[in-house]
């Protein structure tokens, strides 16, 4: 049965990586000044704390016997692009949110993601993403006073705008 | 005398309707949280802070807290009902809860937990309201140096007691704190680590990295797994019998004890109170072989363990500004959006607020009680809503969450990031609540070691000559000393394949 050897091995690589970047940037802080510590002081000293740690894990990982890998480790085929389907809709989400508006970005974004995720029959589509994308603008924007983005093609949206204000 | 008339006070501003209607959305929404998997307290209580921007402070915080609450309750239900933990603090609930659902005492077994967690969470409420003032009058004569070897005590009790691996912890608390040094320097106004974004001046906002690690990462990681059978029950007696109460009524008051004490220590997690009260409960059985098959003293005394440490837990919180978990760190930095900081000051500045927060709590404890026995059966339905329905649903109410905080999608963007690190964490085993910790008590443990070291002109020895720090940092001493020795017994325990 494989072990978490590998995993942690590569884990302590990368955070030994990262302490090596983080005590270049504090280095071309500040790291005293005459009033006391500067702004490098601190994330100095946890670089060092890191690259420690770092060291620590990967000692732990080669020289020691570390636990097995738990089955669920890796996932199956599909349940790897379900959390692809995921991240592309929320990649969608973070580049249209502006360029296109909330409305028009979440018409998108809840039918791929119903779509996707599973079989759901057409009418909860239609209306899981009308919910999401309309209601929840509109309970946002006036009910919560939480304005949400809109698009230069919001206009289509107008009889609603005027029939809901 | 003043806390009890303080009180009061407190009673009458949180019994107003809006604050009422406040309390009772709260405690539904945290409910539903709850009850869904995959959306622990952390994360929906990051979910939902958008819903409070437009509220008053009193409102906001009120929401939050009955969130809070109301969502360790929720866990209850589908741990009983369907043997499926909503949250994690209800894992060891579904040994004997869903043992007695099978047998056709589910209904006993809510209605015992909801009375236990009542009990514990309006026990260690008192117990705030009876500290509160004491505390916070040792907490005022506080300067930075006991602050920061305060910090410094929360720190060391994070990530030593709340982790299986003390490296792994400590990784998960100085990433943490780097993530705190990103934007302005508070003393020098200088960029730190901004890479030249402009959006990162203002340093990363608490609801991208608590919702990333706690909602994405973990609906990341149920999307790519199998799903859990799920077995339904039927909810035949609703009340526990004679015999039942009188067999929880020590569990309960065992459970509150536990839950008091560990909720008083910053850093313990809610998994700690609950598992101890289900081991002191088979340890004082007469028949211990029987725990797993459906004891009542199972559900009770850990329940009202989790709900007695969920209330305990707000004492530090408001006493000396030291978040204990997660969801407290959330809390905490909803009161700061509102302009509010937690601790000693709070009492002074604002003691209207933290009053009424915490008449709040027996409120929503009440209405817990009241309302959820009724609407189990409605939860119970919730559960049915097909999965991709209810991960869009999330997912969706995580992009707005995430955008709204600042209006940004630059923060929209850092919570995938921060969901992948969730994800890579959970993988790993690499704890997340002392990320979450360090992100909030970073920037006051640096201003207050920053602020010391200028009283003293760069003196270190100023944390020795002052009596309650040379006494705070002597307790950090020996915390850190107790976690070395950890360390080391660990690394002996994973050698153990």
């Amino acid at each position: 049965m494989r072990t978490m050897k590998r995993p942690y091995q590569l884990s302590a690589l990368a955070l030994f990586l990262l302490s090596g970047l983080v005590a270049y940037e504090s280095h071309q802080l500040k790291y005293y000044t005459p009033l006391g510590p500067g702004p490098g002081f601190f994330p100095f000293w946890l670089s060092l704390c890191l690259a420690a740690l770092a060291v620590a894990m990967f000692y732990q990982a080669t020289f020691r016997k570390t636990a097995y890998r738990p089955a669920d480790f890796v996932d199956s085929r599909i349940g790897y692009l379900r959390a692809i389907a995921m991240c592309v809709a929320w990649i969608w989400a973070t580049l249209m949110l502006e360029r296109l508006g909330y409305r028009l970005t979440m018409l998108v974004f809840f039918p791929f993601l119903l779509l996707t995720l599973g079989r759901v029959k057409c009418y909860w589509v239609v209306l899981i993403t009308l919910l999401g994308a309309m209601v929840a603008y509109y309970l946002f924007s006036i009910v919560l006073s939480v304005p949400l983005p809109t698009g230069p093609f919001d206009g289509i949206f107008e009889t609603i705008d005027e029939f809901v204000y | 005398m003043e806390a009890f008339q303080s009180l009061l006070d407190g009673f009458a501003i949180c019994l107003q309707l809006q604050y009422l209607f406040f309390a009772i959305l709260g405690c539904l929404l945290g409910t539903l949280i709850g009850v869904l998997p995959g959306v622990g307290p952390a994360a929906g209580t990051a979910m939902l802070l958008p819903l409070t921007f437009g509220m008053s402070p009193i409102a906001s915080i009120i929401m939050l807290s009955a969130i809070y609450y109301g969502s360790m309750y929720g866990g209850t239900i589908t741990s009983v009902l369907v043997n499926v933990p909503g949250e994690a603090a209800s894992a060891i609930t579904c040994l004997d809860g869903y043992a007695m659902a099978k047998k056709g005492r589910a209904g006993a077994a809510l209605a015992i937990a909801a009375i236990g967690s009542f009990i514990g969470g309006n026990v260690a409420t008192l117990g705030l309201v009876l500290l509160a003032l004491p505390l916070t009058a040792v907490a005022l004569k506080f300067g930075p140096p006991e602050f920061f070897c305060l910090m410094l005590i929360g720190l060391s009790l994070a990530t030593t007691l709340a982790s299986q691996s003390v490296v792994r912890a400590l990784v998960s608390a100085v990433l943490g704190l780097l993530v705190a040094m990103i934007g302005i320097d508070p003393v020098m106004g200088v960029p730190r680590f901004t890479f030249g974004e402009k959006e990162l001046l203002d340093g990363i906002g608490i609801v991208p990295i608590a919702m990333g690690l706690f909602g994405i990462g973990e609906l990341l990681l149920t999307a790519e797994g199998s799903k859990s059978s799920v077995i339904h029950t039927k909810l035949r007696e609703m009340w526990p019998s004679w015999q039942e109460f009188r067999t929880s009524i020590w569990p309960i008051f065992r459970g509150t004890g536990i839950g008091f004490f560990l909720g008083l220590i910053p850093g313990v997690g809610v998994l700690v109170p609950t598992f101890i009260s289900y081991a002191v409960e088979k340890k004082v059985s007469k028949t211990p072989e029987k725990f797993g098959t459906g004891m009542i003293e199972g559900v009770a005394a850990p329940e009202t363990a989790n709900n007695a440490y969920c209330n305990a837990a707000m004492i530090p919180l408001f006493t000396l500004g030291v978040p204990g978990s997660a969801v407290i760190a959330i809390l905490m930095s909803a009161f700061m959006m509102n302009g509010l900081i937690p601790g000693p000051f709070l009492f002074k500045e604002h003691p209207d607020i933290a009053w009424a927060v915490i008449a709040s709590f027996y409120v929503g404890n009440l209405i817990l009680l009241i309302m959820n026995l009724p609407m189990i059966p409605l939860w119970v339905s919730c559960l049915r809503v097909p999965t991709p329905i209810l991960y869009t649903l999330i997912l969706g109410f995580c992009v707005i969450g995430s955008y709204s905080v600042h209006n940004s999608v630059f923060d929209v963007g850092l919570t995938l990031f921060f969901g992948f690190v969730g994800y890579a964490f959970k993988k790993l085993d690499i704890p997340l609540a002392p990320l979450i910790l360090t992100v909030i008590l970073g920037p006051l443990m640096e201003r207050a070691l920053r602020q010391s070291l200028e009283m003293s002109r760069g003196d270190f020895t100023i944390f020795l000559t002052r009596p309650i720090s040379a006494a705070l940092l002597g307790l950090a001493v020996v915390l850190v000393i107790t976690s070395l020795m950890k360390m080391t017994s660990k690394v002996k325990e994973d050698r153990v394949v």
